[in-house]
């Protein structure tokens, strides 16, 4: 055998061992997080329930329903729109493992891009998964891509076309769950999966559509709720309630020339009340520093603390960070805080639950105390 | 001396030492620099962050790969030389004209797909021979082809750095053609000019007329021998005008124009002319692969943060010196890593401004990152269609025009605001 | 569209081997190795 057949299998040999290893550590993203199903919960039902297409894709995904059957409004809820902002999922995992519904209907969907959970965004460095600790155990949850993953839906476009408008956007972003929307029967696995939303949310006369969100600390609307005008008014409501709380939080409303987007297609194509609502995620900006779990938990960045007093951020920003507790508890006091302000004005459809843990609650006790044992 | 700035120190360490010292190819040194950047920041040796962090290349790779292969297929086919000989032998009385003419022509597959790697290896190729026939020397050749590669990216309809800077900020890709055409045509008159209008004021045309090898041209004729480069055109065209229907994609454009040129020209063998392509293309694949593990660990390590922020907080006065410096240097990742991890935060820095024409301008800087080594697409590209062996003369040429499209860039988001209601 | 995108990238694979397992360069082999490895797993829809 000459030399340069030797070096070639033991390159052949390294590039192997490395595709196993990494392989290996893809592959094992798959395995969707473990939810336990709360005393509210009446029923787990997938999407493709109401659009028999999605069965079997991986965009297919669980819808929780608490309190199916009760009269009264109902509120659907969508959690890992973008699964790299884990404080809209983890708010809805609360709300499976807690809300009991005393009118209403709710529906919870803790995965809304499945696939965007089975794998991370190349060149970002994120961790795969988090941790949180519980008197019951550790609990473990995903980290996932901001976007479809593409052996799902492959290769992306040079440009992305917004079906319904025409708009441009780049290429990457035809994996955007949150730039897919009303979506499309014959589209790409992110637009069906928009599509099979929108289906339930007609079917099912949803009243109200709460998208859960984080952005980059550098991002301007933050902390803030984004409101289709028609659920303006809602939305104010919520504001005040909010405030009285001590919860600052921003009111912005969809804009309309910014399309695909929850808070905008949702409230054009169907009844719905549909606002997005974003809090304060470290570990998806730009100036982050050291990326891993402990950023994800803490939101603690030394770099994004020296932006803040360099007047970069829209939110504040110092040594204490955004925990997941306080990221989470703001999206949670959100929820509970439509809920009420539209019982008020609508005593007649009322969509009303307990369990739900309050902010300072949260806070106090951690996210591992709302967490339900493993089976 | 923060931990961020120790790792990176180690980091550009690593590769400068394997890559100037111990002569290991550049995509060899990246991988190692990575590797040693992970072990300083504490993460052991990350086999799933480096493999990962190479993904975001694989849709370049193939785009790249499959480019070479046509590109070869058409020259192996005598098409290349042939075009090159018939577009002098109808435009050589007017050397000018002819000089801006083919930079256009340079830009434009640029404009349609949004990539300098396309325009260059496509239409840069095919031009290259024209230039040699003009009296213009391979470098100048070269630097002007990589120049007019950038400038068909970022020149309308597409420009994708203009989306991933508009899209960070939810901005959405409208009205940025005339702002687009505003920097970007000026610049490339300019380039044709500079680069090569001397020499082709002193060459006698006349002369290279009567010494052009037309056997081939005249054995097949024009129009069969350049099909397969007018059907990389049409698909372009047609993938861009009518997406609903087409949306093929570059690489499956190129593979669908290599099958003709077998049948168009001379014979050759197509699996060997494919190796050939793939051999020359692999550092470029390389380094990209390479790129991707590195980026991916300055991000895993928190240096990628430590730039960003560094270049953010020099003093309002400084920030255009800031952008001017920060960005072309970040693009040595690649041009579209910088448009978002710089191009975003210096956007949101500048908000009082034109949003449109900061943001045009900003991606116009962006750019200049397909000139900076070790990536370098753009000059690389250049000057390996040229055939030059390296591509280091070609980036000195470079230096001076890449300044002037930053100060023009600059004068654009300075006045943005003045330059809005110009049109 | 993903098959013949898959087709293509299988095409680009085997080249990029058959360079690697001709050449006579160990650098370029290592070079070719490192290729391989994003475009193979791909190729089996693994990332």
């Amino acid at each position: 055998m000459k030399k340069h057949h030797i070096t070639a299998i033991i390159f052949l040999a390294l590039a192997g061992a490395a595709a196993i290893v990494s392989g290996a550590s893809f592959l094992a993203m798959r395995k969707p997080d473990i939810i336990v199903p709360g005393p509210g919960v009446s029923e787990v039902v997938m999407l493709s329930n109401w659009y028999p297409q999605l069965k079997g894709t991986p965009g297919d995904t669980e819808v929780y329903i608490l309190g199916k059957g009760n009269p009264g409004a109902s509120m659907l809820v969508l959690g890992g729109t973008h699964p790299n902002e884990p404080s809209g999922h983890m708010a809805a995992i609360l709300l499976i493992e807690n809300a009991v519904m005393t009118s209403g209907t709710l529906y919870v969907i803790p995965r809304a891009n499945a696939s965007g959970f089975t794998h991370n965004d190349p060149q970002e460095g994120a961790p795969q998964s988090f941790t949180i600790q519980t008197p019951n155990g550790p609990r473990v949850f995903r980290y996932g891509s901001r976007a479809t993953n593409p052996v799902h839906q492959w290769p992306d476009p040079n440009v992305y076309i917004h079906a319904s408008s025409g708009q441009s956007l780049s290429g990457s972003e035809t994996r955007n769950r949150n730039r897919g929307y009303p979506g499309r029967e014959n589209g790409t696995l992110t637009e069906r999966v928009c599509y099979g939303i929108v289906q339930l949310i007609k079917k099912e006369k949803v009243t109200i559509t709460v998208d859960l969100h984080e952005a980059s600390p550098e991002y301007p609307v933050i902390n803030a709720i984004v409101a289709h005008p028609k659920a303006m008014g809602l939305a104010s409501e919520t504001v005040l309630g909010l405030e009285m709380q001590n919860i600052t939080i921003g009111l912005e409303p969809s804009p309309v020339n910014l399309r695909g987007l929850s808070h905008r297609e949702l409230g054009d194509f169907t009844d719905t009340l549909p606002v997005l609502m974003e809090t304060a995620n470290a570990s998806q900006g730009r100036l982050r520093g050291r990326t891993d779990e402990a950023l994800v938990l803490t939101g603690k960045d030394k770099w994004y603390v020296k932006a803040q007093k360099l007047g970069r951020l829209y939110v504040p920003y110092d040594e204490n960070g955004h925990p997941l507790e306080e990221r989470t508890g703001r999206h949670l006091a959100g929820i509970t805080e439509l809920a009420f302000s539209w019982t008020l004005e609508n005593p007649d459809s009322a969509l009303e639950f307990t369990g739900v843990p309050a902010y300072a609650e949260l806070q106090e006790k951690g996210l591992g105390a709302f967490l339900r044992p493993l089976p | 001396m923060s931990q961020e700035f120790f790792i990176f120190v180690v980091m550009v360490g690593v590769f400068a030492a394997g890559t100037f010292a111990l002569k290991w190819p550049v995509a060899v040194s990246m991988l190692l620099a990575s590797v040693a950047g992970a072990l300083a920041g504490g993460f052991g040796v990350p086999i799933r962050h480096l493999v990962e962090g190479t993904f975001g290349y694989v849709d370049t790779i193939l785009t790249i790969a499959t480019a070479m292969i046509f590109m070869n297929a058409f020259k192996d086919s005598g098409g290349l030389e042939a075009l090159s000989a018939a577009t002098i032998r109808r435009f050589h009385k007017i050397p000018g004209l002819l000089l801006v003419l083919l930079t256009f022509v340079v830009m434009f597959p640029g404009m349609i797909t949004g990539s300098s790697s396309a325009s260059v290896l496509t239409a840069g190729a095919v031009v290259a021979p024209m230039f040699a026939a003009l009296g213009i020397p391979g470098v100048e050749a070269a630097a002007l082809i990589a120049m007019a590669g950038i400038l068909g990216m970022i020149a309308p309809p597409v420009n994708i750095p203009a989306m991933i800077i508009g899209g960070g900020i939810d901005m959405p890709y409208v009205g940025f053609e005339i702002p687009l055409l505003l920097l970007t045509v000026p610049l490339a008159v300019f380039s044709a000019f500079y680069f090569g209008y001397r020499f082709v004021k002193k060459t006698d045309i006349s002369a290279v007329v009567r010494t052009l090898d037309t056997k081939t041209l005249d054995q097949y004729g024009g129009f069969r021998l350049f099909s397969p480069v007018l059907i990389v055109l049409i698909l372009m065209v047609l993938d861009k005008a009518l997406p609903k229907i087409f949306n093929l994609g570059m690489p499956l454009i190129f593979v669908l124009s290599t099958i003709p040129a077998y049948f168009t020209g001379k014979r050759f063998n197509i699996l060997n002319s494919a190796k050939t392509a793939i051999e020359q293309a692999l550092p470029v694949l390389g380094i990209l692969v390479g790129v991707g593990m590195f980026i991916q660990i300055m991000t895993l390590t928190g240096v990628r943060g430590f730039i960003v922020v560094n270049a953010l907080s020099v003093p309002p006065a400084l920030l255009y010196l800031a952008i001017a410096i920060s960005i072309p240097l970040f693009g040595a990742v690649s041009s579209f890593g910088a448009s978002s991890v710089l191009g975003v935060p210096f956007l949101l820095a500048l908000l009082g401004r034109d949003q449109i024409i900061t943001a045009a301008s900003l991606s116009l800087i962006a750019a200049l990152g397909d000139f900076m080594p070790p990536t370098a697409l753009s000059a690389i590209f250049a000057a390996q269609v040229v055939g030059l062996d390296g591509y280091g003369k070609t980036l000195k040429k470079l230096v001076i025009p890449s300044l002037i499209l930053i100060v023009w860039a600059l004068v654009f988001i300075i006045f943005s605001k003045q330059i809005r209601t110009l049109y | 569209m993903t098959i013949i995108y898959l087709g293509i990238l299988a095409a680009v694979l085997a080249l990029v081997l058959w360079a690697l397992v001709t050449s006579k360069k160990p650098s370029f082999q290592a070079t070719a190795a490192m290729v391989i490895v994003p475009l193979l797993l791909r190729l089996l829809l693994i990332k």
